[in-house]
């Protein structure tokens, strides 16, 4: 080809290249979306108007009609300055948008063209679209206008849209009084299980529990960099393992938080027991399996509980809602008082609900171990190092005095004292913490009843 | 019917004031004349020749690599400028702006697009551009000194490169960033972690660093000065070296291809222009249809908090960050791309073989050619390696494996000289044994006055080596891989830093003689390393921990 052709191929392709590039910028998802409301509005309107008798307010229906048609399809967005907030998400979601859709209803079902519902409803009334935006509760990619960012099922944007009741946990960070409010009993009720099943034994939350493992305050902001992939892979909800991709949509905090209740956690966190890819081995995750215990149901009350767990977020402290702490009940036994503290402390947690049964505590002594023996199988050692148990507290309680009793859980038991079952395995990770800091010398004594008074008696009789 | 006279209505236009005033010369009558009188009276145009030799104008010869470059350069420029209304430095806005230019701004992600995807293609169209000046041995005398000027462009190509990618002020950005400025860190003497830093008073708040991030991280600071770097600074640098460069390649009579009997020069206009054209014409397509075909990536907003794994070097970098796994940072962060930008100056300097200007000579240049091309193939085998196949903690995963498989801690490392290596006087032996056999390496190749049997001598060694792997083997202290990968990287040092050099640049005068060997011997020194860390898990060959000082 001549260079005389060549100039005028490669300028006619520039202007065809610059013009698809323009095209493929304005095939952009929103649009369709956006327009096919303002058609249906105006159609709905052409309809009223249809309907109506009255000449005047058909006239009225008419002109809204026209000025559907007539809306410039544009980007729309919601500022909020206080809350850091740009959400774009009313350029699809055009009913909820105050400035097209004044009354904010409207008749269609589907999104993303229906209104907003339960509008009327106090909750919704208290948090105008214009002073929260969208994402301040919801979640998801305010600054994205197409579809799979917007609602943050992409990767990397680590808070896609919150989903079924997890959204109960945008009450959470603001209100203090969440567990008395209409519309966050989900939340409420997570909280009270979170606190029933003694989490707070080694979660604490914003300082307040044991420190056995890490405090949950930020939980809701934990970065996926700090979830080994291969971890997120072996989280399974409903028997189902998560889909097989970095894909928001299921790879988020939420599912990975259910997935620690709804599974055996030592399962998602198998780690090295056996010490295969590292110098030392390391045990499983520590955390027992509440699997048993708390239902589906309540594991995505304690999910939308702690999705509000957030520091990332600004927001200004006149935003917030405090609450007076609840008031403790009173006991008139000290023995009552006593089975209150062990609740309240979360106990429970290791030593089983009631204190009825030490839970898992990998490679720690545990009931119905074998004694350790060099030539047991891989698998069989495996097994023998799950067997092993925290303390059942009323087969031991027997053995103690009042003040020793006291004295044990205000200085708790070193991690390093623990003993192994297989002395080549990892270190059991959980341990008993020192308590003299959190729990009041009253509380403590009178703990210390409850727990003789629950001690079985062996034949002695003691 | 009045007839239209074409011609005519030309004339009158041309010859109006109004276009005459614009546009200097009268009709275009295609005479030769004319065709000079566009060259010389266009600002633009007048950096070319008139008349240039037709063999300066074959794709073969030129590859279009200096032509595409700079019309990349521009396609930078204009795409920068266009972003640079979008884009506010600072650590609350930034991320968001690119945001708003992926999903707000019409043809924002274009934009955006065009400016990455062109910079990551000037890099490569630099380094063609380079590996073809010195094929054809364009950058032997009188271009000595272009060359330089093009290894200054070249380096601040890749600096332009590396200020850009903070920008965006994600993950990608501040890990990367930080992997790259880390290095500079440990600079001898200038940084507080180099070898003699803290002797000099460096520390981690007024070192070579410091000076770069504006802080002892990466943060407000450094997004402030990278951007007025990468937007200002370099730019006008490059600006002013490229009207250098473009001033010189036309003084220096434009080709380095040799004069031939009754060649008759062609005119620039239109010969030069229309292949220029078409070339930048071809690079804004392939940018343009790339840009809209694949989206630059943008990963989480930046975190310090939150450190990326793996967290990769810019791809262009990665070489030298692969290099962190065999040396420490002052060595494979400073000292080798010194090296590499000092040596690559040096090399017309050092190069008085007359022969091969202006034409590919693998026969008359064998060991300059031999050389380069090693040099050019290892640094993209070290990024294909530091790119492709590094995993979570910088682990070896091969490209088809997942990284969400758990690899094994890699084995305790050693070091053979040092405190910590074997034997009580490691020290006493090391220090000796490694400068004296560096210094036989150095200066045996001349020493030998005589032409060795290529084939008996790397024979001989070989065996050797095969003895001593089968030694080794015998005595359970080797296995097979380990003997190949000995067998394989000590051949090819010796093969290429040996016997070449003993075979073509011993009659050079001494002071050119060690320059040369100065950087094959680092050449090798990459090798052996390589060698040493990934079949033998040694760390350091000698190490010197009181002054910071590891090989």
């Amino acid at each position: 080809m001549s260079y005389r052709k060549l100039f005028y191929v490669a300028n006619v392709l520039l202007l065809a290249v610059f013009v698809w590039a323009l095209v493929e910028d304005f095939r952009a998802e929103w649009r369709p979306y956006q327009a096919a409301y303002y058609r249906m509005a105006a159609e709905a309107q052409e309809k009223l108007a249809a309907a109506q008798t009255d000449p005047k307010k058909a006239a009225e229906h008419k002109a809204a009609a026209r000025a559907m048609r007539r809306s410039p399809v544009e980007i729309k967005q919601i500022i909020v300055g206080d809350l850091g907030r740009f959400d774009r998400c009313v350029t699809c979601h055009v009913g909820m948008d105050e400035y097209t859709n004044p009354s904010l209803k409207n008749d269609f079902t589907e999104n993303p063209y229906k209104a907003h519902p339960k509008i009327d409803e106090s909750l919704v009334k208290a948090h105008p679209f214009t002073k929260f935006g969208c994402t301040s509760c919801h979640s998801g990619q305010g600054l994205a206008t197409d579809k799979d960012a917007a609602h943050g099922w992409v990767k990397h944007w680590e808070k896609p849209m919150l989903k079924g009741v997890h959204i109960q946990g945008a009450c959470v960070k603001c209100h203090g009084d969440f567990e008395t409010l209409k519309g966050s009993e989900v939340a409420a009720r997570g909280k009270r299980l979170f606190q029933e099943h003694g989490c707070q034994g080694c979660h604490a939350i914003n300082g307040w529990g044991g420190a056995v493992s890490v405090d949950l305050g930020d939980v809701a902001d934990k970065p996926f960099e700090r979830i080994a992939g291969y971890n997120f892979k072996r989280v399974r909800i409903d028997g189902k393992e998560l889909p097989n991709e970095h894909h928001n949509s299921h790879w988020n905090i939420q599912n990975w938080i259910l997935g620690h209740l709804v599974n055996d956690p030592a399962y998602n966190t198998p780690n090295d027991p056996f010490a295969k890819l590292n110098a030392e081995p390391i045990p499983p995750s520590g955390m027992p399996d509440f699997s048993a215990e708390i239902s589906r149901a309540d594991s995505d009350a304690i999910t939308a509980y702690l999705t509000g767990m957030t520091k990332e977020e600004v927001i200004p402290r006149r935003y917030y809602v405090f609450a007076p702490a609840a008031r403790e009940p009173k006991f008139s036994q000290a023995k009552d008082h006593g089975r209150f503290v062990f609740q309240k402390y979360g106990c429970q947690g290791c030593h089983g609900l009631e204190a009825k049964e030490g839970r898992r505590r990998y490679n720690a002594l545990g009931p119905g171990q074998k004694p350790f023996d060099e030539t047991m199988t891989e698998e069989e050692i495996g097994r023998q190092m799950e067997l092993g148990r925290e303390p059942t507290l009323p087969d031991l309680m027997g053995t103690y005095t009042h003040e020793e009793l006291v004295k044990k859980i205000a200085s708790g038991v070193p991690a390093a004292d623990a003993k192994k079952w297989n002395p080549k395995g990892p270190m059991p990770m959980i341990y008993m913490p020192g308590w003299k800091d959190k729990i009041s010398p009253t509380e403590l004594n009178d703990l210390a009843t409850w727990l003789l008074s629950i001690a079985k008696e062996d034949d002695s009789g003691f | 019917m009045p007839t239209v006279d074409i011609e005519k209505i030309k004339k009158e236009i041309i010859d109006s004031q109004l276009w005459r005033s614009v546009f200097r010369g009268g009709v275009w009558k295609d005479t030769p004349r004319d065709r000079a009188a566009h060259i010389i009276g266009n600002v633009w145009l007048h950096l070319h020749p008139v008349k240039v030799r037709p063999r300066a104008l074959e794709w073969l010869y030129t590859w279009g690599m200096g032509g595409i470059s700079f019309a990349l350069y521009l396609i930078l420029t204009l795409s920068g400028v266009a972003l640079m209304f979008y884009y506010r430095p600072t650590i609350g806005l930034a991320y968001r702006d690119i945001k708003d230019l992926e999903f707000a701004v019409t043809l924002g992600m274009f934009l955006r697009n065009s400016h990455r995807w062109a910079a990551q293609a000037m890099v490569v169209a630099v380094i063609a551009h380079m590996v073809r000046v010195f094929l054809t041995g364009a950058y032997k005398k009188p271009r000595e000194f272009n060359w330089g000027v093009g290894v200054l462009l070249l380096t601040l190509t890749l600096f332009l490169s590396f200020t850009g990618y903070l920008l965006p002020w994600d993950q990608l950005a501040i890990w990367a960033v930080t992997v790259g400025t880390n290095m500079a860190g440990a600079t001898p003497i200038l940084g507080n972690e180099g070898p003699l830093g803290s002797l000099a008073g460096m520390r981690i708040n007024n070192d070579v660093r410091f000076t770069l991030l504006g802080g002892t991280m990466v943060g407000e600071n450094t997004l402030l000065r990278f951007y007025v770097m990468h937007c200002v600074a370099v730019p006008l640098v490059v600006g002013i070296l490229l009207i250098l460069h473009f001033w010189r390649i036309r003084k220096d009579s434009f080709s380095a291809a040799p004069y031939q009997a009754n060649e008759e020069k062609v005119d620039v206009w239109p010969h030069l222009v229309k292949r220029e054209y078409v070339a930048a014409a071809a690079t804004v397509l392939v940018i343009m249809v790339w840009s809209i075909l694949q989206n630059a990536p943008l990963e989480a907003i930046a975190n310090p908090n939150v450190t990326t794994n793996p967290s990769k070097a810019p791809w262009y970098f990665v070489g030298l960050q692969e290099l962190l796994v065999y040396f420490d940072p002052w060595i494979a962060g400073v000292v080798m791309p010194g090296l590499i930008i000092v040596g690559l100056i040096a090399i017309p300097y050092i190069d008085t073989n007359p022969k091969g200007i202006g034409y590919y000579a693998w026969k008359e240049r064998p060991f300059a050619n031999t050389m380069f091309m090693l040099g050019v193939v290892l640094w993209f085998a070290l990024i294909y390696i530091g790119y492709a196949c590094r995993g979570p903690n910088y682990a070896w995963y091969w490209p088809w494996e997942s990284w969400y498989g758990l690899k094994a801690a890699p084995p305790a490392t050693w070091s053979v000289f040092g405190p910590k290596g074997d034997g009580a006087y490691s020290m006493l032996i090391g220090v000796p044994l490694l400068a004296g056999v560096s210094a036989a390496w150095m200066l045996l190749p001349k020493m030998i006055q005589r032409d060795l049997d290529g084939r008996k001598t790397m024979g001989a060694f070989l065996g050797l080596l095969a003895v001593l792997a089968a030694a080794g083997m015998a005595m359970g202290k080797m296995d097979v891989l380990q003997g190949a990968f000995l067998l394989f990287f000590l051949g090819s040092s010796f093969y290429f830093g040996f016997m070449l050099p003993q075979r073509h640049i011993r009659t050079l005068d001494w002071p050119r003689y060690l320059v040369t060997m100065v950087l094959v011997v680092s050449t090798m020194s990459v090798l052996l390393k390589m060698c040493a860390r990934l079949a033998f898990n040694i760390k350091y060959v000698l190490t010197i921990p009181s002054i910071s000082m590891n090989i």
